[in-house]
């Protein structure tokens, strides 16, 4: 039953999931390649939809999940929104319950050795996934064909050299801070949309 | 504090809630942190919902706690101002607008996959959401503790999560256990040296035993044989924590 597993592996992300947003997405990555529910590209796409849509990156991203996943049943749209749902639902429950609790306990949680001690293990943990996703989205960007867990040269094959130039423009406006403030991420993607539809849509440039 | 809460427990109706979490919701690009700049403006200064010494509470329970923080910040402030109903009442209020939005938005992207301009225009949003993941990474590895500990946690988990298809979530279990046996190990040394010498100097057993941390982070690091890496690293720890202090047999025990 697709909605059972949808539920269960995305409890499993809300629960694991520390520092926010970003830190889930090695998890995403992971079982959208498990149970080929997405593509690399597609999930990149999304991300850049997440991040200029409001709302929280995280649930935007499991509400996309869920709906992609829902929408391959029988129940066609309705099985969309079930999904979406579930996903949702599963995502945010852990973390519901863990809070109503924390609250009632917060001196005790705040000044425990174990939480302290677990946390300055998981935080550098899940800076290091984090990481991780920035080569591996890096590289399905870059290079499509290569797969970090079998590195052979096929992975080679195809290398978007545009993209790459791309990336090295906007890493520096990323950076750029006008009076005090960063560029933001929609002003970001939006240019990026801008480029691409020039550079592979009017220009039809081929990588 | 507790007494401070009961009093104003009620002072706001589940409806406001709801209707304060959606705008945020509907409001809030880029999550968490936005959104908890906004907040304090919004639940503090202006409806006084809570006290700015709730509020710093409720970010330290949003960040170290599982899930989303802009949804554990509702949650958290829904359950203290209006109980186990409240915190369901906000998390729904916060969550509703993406998934209305995100839910219409799908059907859009399924009809335009197969548009050219369309993909033309995300071959630019990819190359520009690997900057951004970029800038997500490099913020955290900020706020990170600089020491070899977090840094070879840090390293380790990166090349398991990258190399291998070993699952991301053991990998942040083990580094729980470990953080745990460090930090507990860490306060029993530290402990252990107070008593010795009285006034300890604290940096000496610290970085002695940073020098000796990478052997047993490369075990935990390499392998695939998750739970016994952990606990052997775990274990190691114990040894390296101890080592420095061999003058001292007790402390290896």
């Amino acid at each position: 039953m697709i909605y059972l597993t949808l539920f269960w592996e995305y409890f499993k992300i809300g629960l694991f999931t520390i520092g926010g947003g970003y830190a889930m997405l090695p998890m995403v990555q992971q079982i959208i390649a498990k149970y080929g529910w997405l593509t690399d590209a597609e999930l990149i796409n999304f991300i850049g939809v997440a991040e200029s849509t409001p709302g929280p990156f995280a649930i935007n991203l499991a509400t996309f999940v869920g709906m992609t996943v829902g929408k391959t049943t029988s129940l066609g749209i309705f099985g969309g929104f079930l999904g979406a749902i579930t996903a949702t639902v599963a995502v945010v429950l852990p973390s519901l319950v863990i809070i109503i609790v924390v609250m009632n306990l917060f001196q005790k949680f705040k000044t425990s050795k174990y939480v302290q001690g677990a946390l300055c293990g998981i935080r550098p943990v899940v800076v290091g996934l984090i990481l991780s996703a920035v080569l591996t989205v890096g590289c399905a960007v870059i290079l499509p064909n290569l797969d970090f867990t079998n590195i052979n040269a096929e992975g080679f094959s195809q290398f978007n050299w545009i993209s790459l130039v791309i990336m090295a423009a906007f890493f520096p406006l990323s950076r750029l801070k006008i009076k005090g403030k960063k560029i933001h991420p929609i002003i970001l993607i939006l240019s990026a949309a801008a480029v691409g539809i020039v550079i592979f849509g009017v220009f039809k440039v081929q990588q | 504090m507790k007494e401070k809460t009961q009093k104003r427990r009620y002072e706001v109706t589940l409806w406001q809630l709801f209707v304060t979490f959606f705008k945020l919701g509907a409001f809030t690009f880029g999550g968490g942190y936005a959104m908890i700049a906004l907040l304090e403006e919004e639940l503090v200064a202006k409806k006084r919902w809570i006290t700015s010494a709730d509020m710093l509470d409720m970010v330290v329970i949003a960040e170290s706690t599982p899930g989303v923080i802009a949804v554990n910040t509702a949650t958290s402030v829904g359950y203290r101002t209006h109980g186990v109903s409240g915190a369901i009442i906000a998390t729904l209020g916060v969550v509703l607008p993406s998934f209305v939005i995100i839910a219409a938005l799908s059907f859009a992207i399924e009809a335009f996959q197969d548009n050219t301009w369309y993909k033309a225009a995300f071959t630019g949003i990819q190359a520009c959401v690997g900057i951004l993941i970029v800038n997500a990474f490099v913020k955290m590895a900020g706020q990170l503790e600089r020491d070899w500990f977090s840094a070879i946690l840090l390293i380790a988990a990166f090349a398991c999560a990258t190399f291998t298809k070993f699952n991301v979530i053991y990998l942040i279990m083990i580094g729980a256990v470990i953080g745990i046996a460090y930090t507990l190990i860490k306060n029993k040394v530290a402990q252990k040296k107070q008593a010795a010498d009285g006034i300890s100097g604290d940096s000496d057993s610290g970085e002695a035993s940073l020098d000796n941390a990478p052997q047993d982070e490369d075990a935990a690091g390499g392998s695939d044989d998750g739970d016994g890496a952990a606990q052997s690293s775990a274990e190691n720890f114990n040894g390296d924590g101890a080592a420095p202090q061999s003058s001292d047999e007790e402390v290896k025990k």
